[in-house]
């Protein structure tokens, strides 16, 4: 666990409005890899239809883990798009349990990052699914240096 | 299943599809609509500011655009069974091409292939024009078995 780099994460997370809508949230991070929790939620469940709670959601938990897991990977923070993500469903998840997905970011290039991710529930031995993510470096000077600076965490002088 | 058969052959007469989309609580979180136009389905992502991933463009999220053209193929193989069953994920792979901007998005899927049990589709992602796509992605679905022994 690192204290730092948990605390980025955490900033990036609560930053963005749609993963406040769905509570998610960063459990641990250290410098290879990062776990983000979705709790179980009123607002995903069907009861009629209860396997299918997690019809779409899980993909956005996926993205967002791996997105989040560039953060260790780069000494300052760099807002990295998407490049392209693969998602494999090995199992369907259960609806009362929470869903957790672990992701790190095993290489980093001059332009590109590549994340793996796995999604599970009570056991990581047994995962739900598995996920594969590239993202894209902005190349220096092309983050929002407010943005940067709030989640690297460095005080923001206004000069006006 | 019963009521999803109903619901399906009411939309189909209707043209009202919410009540199938809102079957997937998900879809119902991020606002997914859907309207037919003679055989083909236009599915329809509203503006959100609660989809916003992205504040510094802003942009909507990349999970919230993939989860979209996830539920549109989900729902485009549902809708066209002859004895509708909620379509099952097994593969799912999105390409984004352009950051998605504070607006509407549109999505349309394809059916590639329909074998017995399985589903291969292929989704594109737009907003300003289709030949101008934000994402493409492509799938393969668990058809539900009640449905493929006819």
């Amino acid at each position: 666990m690192n204290a730092h780099i948990l605390a980025k994460c955490q900033r990036f997370i609560e930053s963005l409005a749609h993963m406040r809508k769905l509570k998610m949230r960063v459990i641990r991070a250290d410098e290879k890899s990062i776990t983000v929790v979705l709790p179980v939620q009123e607002q995903l469940i069907n009861h009629a239809f209860d396997t299918y709670m997690h019809g779409g959601v899980l993909t956005t938990l996926v993205d967002t883990a791996s997105s989040l897991s560039t953060i260790p990977a780069l000494k300052e923070y760099e807002l990295c798009p998407t490049l392209d993500l693969r998602i494999d469903h090995m199992s369907t998840p259960v609806l009362s349990q929470p869903l957790y997905a672990y992701a790190e970011c095993y290489r980093v290039t001059r332009n590109v990052l590549f994340t793996r991710a796995t999604v599970y529930q009570e056991n990581p031995e047994k995962p739900v699914a598995y996920a594969i993510s590239t993202f894209m470096r902005p190349g220096e000077g092309n983050t929002d240096p407010a943005f940067k600076a709030m989640i690297d965490g460095d005080n923001v002088e206004e000069v006006n | 299943m019963d009521t999803l058969q109903s619901l399906v052959s009411e939309a189909h007469e209707t043209g009202d599809y919410q009540p199938v989309i809102d079957l997937i609580p998900y879809a119902r979180v991020i606002g997914v609509e859907c309207e037919r136009f003679g055989e083909e389905m236009i599915f329809r992502l509203p503006r959100n500011p609660e989809n916003i991933g992205n504040p510094t463009i802003p942009a909507i999220h990349g999970g919230v655009i993939a989860s979209f053209m996830e539920l549109t193929a989900a729902f485009e193989l549902t809708l066209q069974l002859e004895q509708p069953a909620l379509a099952k994920i097994i593969d799912f792979s999105v390409d984004y091409m352009r950051a998605g901007l504070d607006r509407d998005t549109f999505a349309m899927c394809k059916i590639e292939r329909q074998g017995r049990r399985v589903g291969n589709c292929t989704i594109t992602a737009w907003q300003d024009r289709k030949s101008h796509p934000i994402a493409s992605a492509r799938g393969h679905f668990l058809l539900d078995t009640l449905s493929s022994f006819r």
